[in-house]
């Protein structure tokens, strides 16, 4: 069927429909991008309030903060977390999409990593770098949004910010800090009406992700199980002085 | 395509329920956690009750304007390079995914859990045409190899052991499995994990679809949905015209009750934002997206007695609420949508004709619209459809000729008090202790399962004559 007959039929159903409830549709922010300004700012002023929101949220579905003071400290605290655990391969955002150049620091340590190219790249480039991912223990990336209501990080892709750094590494490390912390669903609600309002940067790409916790299933018996496709660790850094991050 | 467990009729499939044992543990287990998990989500959300409101009304003003929000997300998917397509029927949509995976010369295709896809019996059709679909959700995954149906809108194979579902994997995978639920995983990991790296297509469904940004949304809590939409060369979606919701304002309205009401989480592990084919810089993404608009009979209850059924968000909070579907699980039902709701969705999708049986697997007893996130009345609709099965003359006779003669004499008082007088009489021989335990002929039907209460010895409307004399006295 095409568009047109399609949209007939709905539009002659729709005329026969009587006595529907009175219903009113939700207002929009009207300069979505000045809110949001005018929401950062505010947001500013009460960020310790919403990081221990985060915080609180977060280790309740099974994700662990560390906290930093400088950014020159997230490759030690990265080290840390994959010897404990013996990782051995790491895959990370690029330095400009991350705000801090970890993945020499990270090599330097013993943990060799690749970092993500901003550049556009052949079907067969991305596909070996994928594979280089997908063999990867431990994924670092940004996080555009940190929910304190639901501890959930909010993560955009885009040019040097590869999807699979958060997915499919069994361990995800989401470096952030103060800018990156909202309150609620409704100021995601916001955010994200800012981010589709005109046209997108040229770095911006096709998909964000809400991720809340670890990859986890219940479908055998209702036994909660981590890991099942995505991460089986959710790890974020928060960084008190501040990334030299590239907003979405 | 029929429904093999149709064949049967649903006193017999009801009945095969009720007699298995682990079922009826796994249930009252499963829903009971449900049940529990959602009280405390929204125990917690004092904002809760306003929101559920809320998100009610934006349906129903969606719905008001359905043409002119599916305009504007049709503009803003093309607009973001993706293609949109149109299917009146299970059949259309059908025909227009394998199109696209004939196009793409796909073999595999990897697909997150969606109702929609089960409704139009997709799978099948892709089989058939040479297409392999690997359902990747481990629920789905489970009742594919098993060759079974889902049994619960979001946790599909709930009425699978683990012991059950080792051997499933030992046979089916050839590995030899431990049943432990952490073993059982990490095997499908491994095995999903290739397919994922390995597959042309992608499908899912849409939990909504945004139409001021073109913006498809996917929830899962495994990360399959995430894979599948940024993996394979090529990315589908089927999602039913209902789905769609104006604004990313609406969007966290619903986002803040759909997890909280489905599992009792704040939000699902996963909502993934899909808007369009890869764009240029990125590593990951389909390099076509196609998002296939459904109608399948939900058009058609625009103006119908069905419309409220429109709003429902596939939560499964009233499947897990409901006395009935609580004692005999989903496949019991016989078609993709089980409980309360899939009554509603049933005839939606298959007409009144197809619920004749189910209209009745209900006490009518309101849990469900008391659960329900947006406030559907489902026990309202599935009164109307009783009556519909009734004045289309499509329930069985005996039951028609009982209430007939039934309705016909309690129009007539002076009839109904020598029936009465007369059942009294007739009724002695069955009489055991103070209820008839079994009456005779297909009448029986009555007290198989239930004892039936005698006529009393003297009737209401004796009693209350006898009153009145003496009052005036």
């Amino acid at each position: 069927m095409d568009r047109a007959a399609f949209l007939a039929r709905i539009r002659a159903e729709m005329g026969r429909a009587t006595g529907l409830p009175a219903s009113r549709p939700t207002g929009r922010p009207a300069r979505p991008r000045e809110q949001l300004d005018v929401l950062r700012r505010e947001m500013a002023e009460r960020w310790p309030e919403s990081l221990a929101g985060f915080k609180r949220e977060f280790e309740r579905v099974g994700g662990v903060l560390h906290r930093v003071a400088d950014a020159r400290d997230v490759a030690p605290t990265i080290v840390a977390i994959a010897r404990e655990r013996g990782m051995q391969r790491a895959v990370a955002w690029h330095a400009d999409a991350l705000g801090v150049d970890v993945a020499p620091a990270l090599t330097a340590h013993g943990l060799p990593t690749t970092a993500a190219t901003d550049a556009e790249v052949d079907p067969r480039e991305r596909e070996r770098r994928r594979a280089v991912a997908a063999a990867a223990d431990l994924g670092v990336t940004g996080a555009d949004l940190a929910v304190a209501e639901t501890g959930t990080l909010v993560v955009v892709s885009g040019a040097g910010r590869p999807r699979s750094a958060s997915l499919l590494p069994t361990c995800h490390v989401a470096v952030f800090d103060r800018e990156a912390l909202v309150e609620s669903l409704v100021q995601v609600g916001l955010v994200l009406e800012a981010w589709h309002d005109g046209s997108p940067p040229p770095w911006r790409g096709a998909s964000i992700n809400f991720i809340t916790g670890p990859s986890r299933t219940a479908d055998i018996e209702l036994t909660l199980t981590r890991g099942v496709h995505g991460p089986r660790e959710v790890h974020a850094v928060f960084v008190e002085r501040g990334l030299s991050s590239r907003r979405a | 395509m029929s429904e093999p467990s149709l064949d049967t009729p649903f006193r017999e499939r009801a009945g095969r329920a009720l007699r298995d044992s682990f079922l009826q543990e796994a249930l009252s287990i499963a829903t009971t956690k449900f049940i529990d998990l959602r009280r405390e989500a929204f125990a917690g959300f004092p904002g809760g009750d306003a929101l559920r409101d809320r998100a009610r009304e934006i349906k129903e003003a969606t719905l008001q304007r359905l043409d002119h929000h599916l305009e504007r997300l049709i503009d803003n998917v093309e607009a973001r390079g993706g293609h949109v397509h149109y299917a009146a029927t299970a059949d259309e949509a059908r025909r227009i995914v394998l199109d696209v995976a004939r196009r793409a010369g796909a073999r595999m295709a990897v697909k997150s859990k969606s109702m929609a896809t089960e409704e139009i019996h997709l799978n099948e059709a892709l089989a058939a045409a040479g297409v392999t679909p690997v359902e990747t959700d481990l629920g789905e995954y489970i009742i594919q190899l098993a060759h079974e149906r889902p049994s619960h809108i979001i946790a599909p194979a709930i009425h699978k052991t683990k012991g059950q579902v080792a051997e499933l994997f030992t046979r089916e995978l050839g590995r030899e499995a431990e049943p432990d639920p952490e073993v059982l995983t990490r095997i499908a990991r491994a095995e999903l994990r290739e397919k994922f790296l390995q597959a042309d297509l992608g499908i899912t469904g849409a939990n909504f679809g945004v139409a001021e940004t073109g913006t498809i949304v996917l929830v899962t809590n495994e990360g399959n949905g995430r894979m599948v939409t940024s993996l394979p060369r090529v990315h589908v979606a089927v999602m039913g015209v209902e789905k769609v919701i104006p604004s990313m304002t609406d969007l966290a309205v619903f986002l803040a009750i759909l997890a909280k009401s489905a599992t009792g989480q704040k939000l699902s592990v996963y909502t993934s934002l899909v808007d369009g084919p890869r764009r240029g810089g990125e590593l990951e993404g389909p390099e076509e997206f196609h998002l296939v608009l459904l109608d399948n009979g939900r058009v058609g209850q625009l103006a119908g007695p069905l419309r409220e059924a429109l709003a429902c968000l596939r939560c499964g909070a009233c499947l897990n609420v409901c006395p009935v579907y609580r004692q005999i699980g989903g496949h019991a039902y016989g078609h993709t949508y089980p409980g309360p709701i899939g009554i509603l969705l049933t005839a939606m999708l298959n007409g009144s004709e197809s619920v004749r049986e189910l209209a009745h697997a209900s006490s009518l007893c309101g849990a469900c619209a008391d659960a329900c996130p947006v406030r559907i009345d489902i026990p309202r609709m599935l009164i109307e459809l009783r009556r519909d099965v009734s004045e289309r003359r499509i329930a069985p006779w005996t039951e028609r000729a009982v209430f007939g003669l039934l309705g016909w004499l309690l129009q007539r008082p002076p009839l109904y008090r020598a029936a009465a007088r007369i059942g009294r009489v007739l009724q002695r021989p069955f009489v055991r202790g103070a209820v008839i335990r079994r009456v005779p002929l297909f009448l029986g039907e009555w007290t198989r399962t239930r004892d039936l209460p005698p006529i009393a010895a003297r009737t209401f409307q004796e009693r209350w004559a006898d009153l009145e004399r003496e009052g005036r006295r």
